[in-house]
């Protein structure tokens, strides 16, 4: 008799070791959970001989759990329980399985339900469902076919049950967040694509504006513009959203919108941002405000007016000297009825930085903001060269440092309307010990006019040679003077240009050893014929001095766009 | 980096350390440092890893040292060569004429006619 009960035993756990691999393995390859749990909880309730199953999940922030499968003479799918609520609500709260024998006497048992369906309860078993982060939700079976009550082995089994239920619940949930990232994601790049389809193309033939944006994030709160006036002038616009991510995305649009609008309507700088800011403030920005600089300038870039709504200040660069133009007012969108203060800016053979404060709060090496400090410096170390690869240097620069902000620069300055564009014009004493420096200077140029770094370093290494023969032979010991180095591009197409004020060099005398000679000495010029696409060298007018012209077609890279990242 | 020379001497072998950049402004220390090593030692390694830039005078200071190694019949060698001394060595074609080694214990005993391995 012992032996009988025990092969029963035996075959029993064995079909429930079958059905819970089996159970566990649909759930694990499942891909459609709704379905998947529809089946598994029919599955469930058939091999507990049970005449209803359901599975309740939680609720989110609700406090609410709610049937979401079941299978039995009565639907009740939707049915809605408070959390620590009859028997389902308690197995969650307690995290605990319960088993009720007798639902008539069981004060566990809420039965309101039963007298709604003319469905009996009679006896119950429910495991709570369960994750690392706690309870979500549990999975109930009722009224066993077969007469009597669920046993503390149906318990154990409908334990066992629960935990792949809660891995596929689980599962689905977390795909689910992940596509839901992916969208937000693909909508974010739309967001930003269709941001930077809002700023302004570059315009060339001498248009005097140029700007440049770099977002920090996804999308950026700044946004500059410029447009023309039916006056023939140009108007533009510089602005930053407070706040980051896709409130202040929307609010930059609006922002920008306005700005334009009114900016068209050629109104002078101070009542332009008047009416913005008057327009801003009819509609709530829940504390969120837009810091902006408006301006106007003629198609020179010689004569400017601007004004400014809590913008950092402008900078007016000359010959070294920087003078600063304060914010005129407070930042659009706080308070009605407000004025701003205007500028008027004479820039004939100045340029005007206009930045916002993303700018002075990029950090340097050491974690520092660079401040107004910094933003100068970096302005006089680019200040040498034409204003594209000006802007180019700084963007260049300011990628190896780290930007925490939105960092945004417009330019506005008289531009050569064609010509080579000056990467770097230097003169200095014709001393072997300036030789590194001018090294320096030339590789950032040429860094700017992105030239790739292999070829960089050769022209770089040329350049040096013939400096370092204009020291050596041409003013030789014992004589001094200065060299002129000037770097230009024009297309694509690099020009190198050496002079000095030495007596006159025979270029009959200037040969090139041929290369891999074991021979110190005429290395130099070699170098250049070997990496120049031609040069020349010939005696200035005066009879005093000598100009070395040297020339490299560099791989064309197309004009240069808008300076975005 | 800052330019520099350091030397490690013996009968046997000097190894120069050059560092920095290597141009007209001092490389006549450099000849003289690659020459006067070469009366002193039978062997002249120059280690270059730590030099970010080379011009033809500080090559031509090394070409010297090489000629006047083949002359005395001493072993001279470059040794762990940077890639922007390699570049300008391969510029000038001479990357396949100045002996170049990896470490030290590689540097020939006598500098031989170099071989063109095209």
């Amino acid at each position: 008799m012992a032996a009988v009960q025990a092969r029963l035993a035996a075959h029993s756990e064995a079909r429930a070791l079958v059905f819970l691999a089996d159970l566990s393995a649909a759930l694990a390859v499942s891909l459609d959970l709704r379905q998947t749990l529809s089946e598994a909880v029919r599955r469930i309730a058939e091999f507990m001989d049970a005449e209803a199953a359901s599975l309740f999940l939680l609720t989110e922030g609700e406090g609410m759990l709610e049937c979401r499968v079941c299978v039995g003479p009565i639907d009740i799918a939707g049915l809605r329980i408070p959390l620590g609520q009859g028997v389902v609500g308690r197995c969650v709260a307690e995290n605990a399985s319960q088993i009720v024998a007798d639902a008539a006497s069981d004060e566990r048992v809420d039965r309101s339900n039963d007298s709604d369906t003319g469905f009996i309860t009679r006896s119950l078993l429910c495991a709570p469902l369960s994750t690392a982060n706690g309870p979500i939700g549990a999975l109930e079976v009722v009224n066993k076919r077969s007469g009597g009550t669920f046993s503390a082995e149906d318990a154990e089994i409908l334990r066992l049950v629960a935990a792949p239920t809660s891995l596929a619940i689980n599962n689905a949930r977390m795909a689910h967040e992940l596509v839901q990232q992916a969208r937000m994601k693909r909508e974010f790049d739309l967001a930003r694509r269709m941001q930077k389809s809002l700023l302004p193309k570059r315009r060339r033939d001498g248009f005097p504006l140029l700007g440049m944006n770099l977002p920090a994030h996804e999308i950026s709160g700044d946004f500059y513009d410029y447009f023309d006036l039916a006056d023939g002038r140009i108007g533009f616009v510089i602005g930053d959203v407070s706040g980051k991510g896709l409130d202040a995305a929307l609010l930059m649009v609006r922002a920008a919108s306005l700005l334009r609008w009114v900016g068209k309507e050629g109104t002078p700088p101070s009542e332009w941002l008047a009416r913005v800011n008057e327009e801003l403030c009819q509609t709530s920005l829940e504390g969120r405000f837009v810091c902006a600089l408006v301006g106007k300038c003629d198609r020179n870039g010689e004569r400017v007016e601007i004004a400014a709504a809590g913008f950092p200040p402008a900078l007016r660069y000359k010959d070294g000297e920087f003078t600063e133009y304060l914010s005129g007012g407070a930042p659009l969108g706080i308070l009605p009825g407000m004025s701003f203060e205007a500028s008027r800016i004479d820039l004939r053979g100045a340029s005007l930085y206009c930045f916002s404060d993303g700018l002075t709060d990029v950090r340097d090496a050491e974690r520092q903001t660079i401040g107004s400090e910094g933003v100068r410096a970096l302005i006089q170390r680019h200040a040498g060269a034409s204003a594209e690869p000006r802007l180019r240097g700084m963007v260049t620069e300011l990628k190896h440092l780290r930007l925490v902000d939105d960092t945004t620069l417009l330019l506005v300055e008289r531009m050569q309307v064609q010509g080579p564009e000056v990467l770097l014009k230097r003169r200095f004493p014709a001393q072997a010990e300036q030789m590194r420096d001018i090294r320096n200077r030339l590789r950032s140029a040429l860094d700017d006019a992105g030239v790739e770094s292999a070829l960089r370093d050769q022209l770089v290494l040329v350049v040096d040679e013939a400096c370092c023969n204009v020291i050596r032979h041409a003013y030789g010991p014992g004589q001094s003077g200065d060299i002129d180095l000037r770097v230009s591009r024009d297309g694509a197409a690099l020009e190198f240009v050496i002079s000095d004020t030495a007596p006159a060099v025979d270029p009959e005398t200037i040969k090139a050893k041929p290369l891999g000679e074991c021979r110190s000495g005429g290395l130099g010029v070699a170098l250049m014929e070997q990496v120049m696409d031609e040069w020349s060298l010939c005696g200035l007018p005066c009879g005093c001095g000598n100009r070395l012209t040297m020339r490299k077609r560099i791989g064309d890279r197309g004009q240069v766009g808008e300076i975005r990242e | 980096m800052n330019n520099g020379i350091e030397k490690e001497s013996s009968a046997e072998l000097t190894l120069i350390r050059l560092r920095g950049e290597v141009d007209l402004s001092w490389s006549q220390q450099v000849r003289e440092a690659v020459l006067d090593a070469q009366k002193l030692s039978r062997k002249v390694g120059v280690v270059l890893s730590e030099v970010s830039y080379i011009d033809s005078s500080g090559i031509a200071a090394l070409v010297e040292g090489f000629q006047n190694a083949r002359t005395k019949q001493g072993g001279f060698a470059l040794v762990a060569v940077s890639t922007s001394v390699r570049s300008v060595l391969e510029l000038a074609r001479l990357d396949r004429v100045l002996p170049i080694v990896a470490d030290a214990s590689a540097i020939p005993d006598a500098a031989s006619v170099p071989v063109w391995k095209p």
